[in-house]
């Protein structure tokens, strides 16, 4: 099992094109977005532009980095018959899933540095030690929970339906969760939806962080919920998928 | 006598109560549809330790739907179906089965070493990875990225993967598919080898000579069942294998040949007659019967090609069962 973690994350680095573009543009969404902003605070908020969005931006292209790659290459991998010669090894399920969120696991955290650097060196944004460790891992780790859930929407999804559905949940998810405009912003209804997603719960853990605050236990066991779902899904649809594939 | 048109379920053991070799595959009255089509059919089979089968079958035949059966990608919808008297989930993770899928793709983006290496890794008693390299003849191929192999490597590296591993069965889905003849006469070069280290080998094949020259037992599969089961003279004769050749000079009377007993099939191009017959010697004499003198005669053995086309042709003019008639 660990020989498959080692070679999948061989393979991703490996992967330089979507190596380059996975770490390369939460930084650059980021200075689009917050580039101009001023250090006022957000409305009803404590936080201001550089830093709402260095957490949201750093969460956001782990997550696509997490999603988006993982989906799409499983259902390839699906398709070309891979899954079904490694079905024939004693590799059990969970090893598979495990293989899959580590590679991902290995993009997205270079994503997030960046992002962190880039906030720290342009923006001008300033925090105590702790708070920089406790984003980058508590981002870091979130972004698990997205990997998983790309592992099971590749199993579940074929061909070409993939990347519209995962594109349209990855996209949902994200504007729901407030990655791309502060919730604050947003109609009272859709903040009510929002506190239960995924995608919040994984937002606020560093915005907490950024407050002074320890993350809020709300959103942790909201996130650990979702990894359970996720990447039990993900290894029961793995062991049951050939039987159609 | 194994050739029986039905298959041999009388002499099926019973799990745990069995004296001789335990059986490396058994199926029993297993059977899988998909939607309306019935793949595999009331399926009864048994394979034995060290035995080398092949699997022969028209396409839609059954063949990959009985091997994924066997591997357990599938579950049967009824029946008893046992690898080493265990589930095919079980026999696979405690190493016994090696597999080499027809569909089977390969991980891309990483090296043809790693990839064995992984194997190796994953099976309980895997071999070291350059013996697996050395039997698969890939070494040479070790550093090369998998996508840019040509069919033919893919095949090889398949093998390897097959072959990662102290299996006691090997299953080959059409494995010397893409091979040229040569790489083909080598993949069962080292095939030998594994079977002359008392593997169980079972592979399906659309190469009847393939067949014909490897395996010491051949099934016929046909819409799901078992047409015949024998060794590779046995189907052939089973076909009713003759092939009878002659010249006529007067003009030929069909329906007087049509008349001639063990007939099986009759062509006539010009002044030339080719019967395949059950029975050459009868045949013949009744030719002579019919007081027509045959020039050129030749009676001839049928290829195992010939020998399938007959029996399964036969099969399909005439419905088993009033069930399968009714569909």
């Amino acid at each position: 099992m660990t020989t498959l973690i080692k070679l999948e994350i061989v393979r991703a680095l490996r992967n330089k094109k979507f190596l380059f573009f996975s770490v390369i543009y939460p930084a650059a969404l980021y200075l689009l977005i917050a580039g101009g902003a001023d250090d006022k605070p957000l409305p009803g908020m404590q936080l201001n532009m550089p830093l709402y969005y260095m957490v949201s931006m750093a969460a956001f292209g782990a997550m696509t980095a997490v999603l988006l790659g993982n989906s799409e290459r499983i259902a390839k991998e699906r398709e070309s018959g891979w899954v079904r010669q490694l079905r024939l090894t004693a590799l059990p399920g969970r090893g598979y899933v495990a293989a899959k969120i580590a590679s991902a696991a290995v993009v997205s955290l270079p994503s997030i540095l960046l992002v962190m650097i880039v906030a720290a060196a342009v923006k001008g944004v300033r925090l105590d030690a702790w708070q920089w460790i406790a984003i980058a891992v508590g981002t870091w780790l979130g972004s698990f929970v997205f990997a998983a859930l790309g592992v099971a929407i590749g199993y579940l999804a074929t061909g070409d339906a993939v990347r519209p559905i995962s594109m349209l949940l990855f996209f949902a998810l994200a504007f729901l969760g407030g990655l791309w405009m502060p919730m604050t912003l947003l109609p009272q209804w859709v903040q009510n939806i929002s506190e239960w997603l995924p995608t919040h719960a994984y937002a606020a853990l560093g915005a907490a962080v950024e407050v002074g605050t320890a993350p809020h236990v709300k959103d942790m066991a909201i996130l650990a919920g979702y990894l359970l779902i996720f990447a039990g899904g993900a290894a029961w649809l793995y062991r049951k998928d050939t039987r159609k594939a | 006598m194994i050739m029986d048109m039905t298959t041999t379920a009388t002499t099926t053991a019973v799990a745990g109560h069995r004296a001789g070799p335990a059986p490396v595959v058994s199926f029993q009255q297993v059977s899988k549809s998909y939607g309306a089509v019935r793949a595999v059919d009331d399926l009864n089979l048994e394979l034995h330790p060290g035995e080398t089968v092949a699997l022969l079958g028209p396409n839609g035949a059954g063949k990959s739907s009985t091997l994924d059966l066997l591997l357990g990608l599938r579950t049967p919808d009824s029946g008893t179906l046992t690898l080493f008297g265990t589930t095919p989930q079980q026999a696979i993770a405690q190493g016994k089965v090696g597999a080499m899928l027809q569909s089977g793709g390969l991980m891309d983006g990483v090296k043809v070493r790693e990839l064995v290496r992984l194997a190796s890794d994953l099976h309980p008693r895997g071999y070291p990875v350059d013996q697996i390299l050395a039997t698969a003849g890939i070494t040479e191929i070790g550093d090369r990225l998998i996508g840019k192999l040509s069919g033919g490597q893919e095949q090889r590296v398949r093998f390897a993967l097959a072959t990662a591993g102290a299996n006691d069965l090997i299953v080959l889905d059409e494995p010397t598919t893409g091979m040229d003849v040569s790489a083909r006469q080598t993949f069962w070069g080292t095939m030998r080898e594994q079977v002359q280290q008392g593997r169980t080998v079972l592979f399906a094949t659309h190469y009847l000579e393939e067949a014909d020259e490897i395996a010491d037992r051949v099934i016929v599969l046909h819409r799901g069942r078992v047409l015949a089961d024998g060794t590779a003279a046995e189907i052939k004769a089973r076909a009713g294998a003759r092939r009878v050749t002659f010249d006529l000079d007067e003009p030929i009377d069909r329906t007087a040949l049509h008349g001639l007993p063990f007939l099986t099939a009759l062509e006539i191009s010009g002044h030339t007659v080719r019967i395949q017959s059950q029975n050459a010697d009868a045949t013949v004499h009744a030719l002579y019967g019919l007081g027509l003198y045959p020039h050129n005669l030749e009676v001839s053995g049928l290829g195992l090609e010939q020998a399938f086309i007959a029996l399964t042709t036969a099969s399909d003019a005439t419905p088993a069962t009033a069930e399968e008639a009714a569909r």
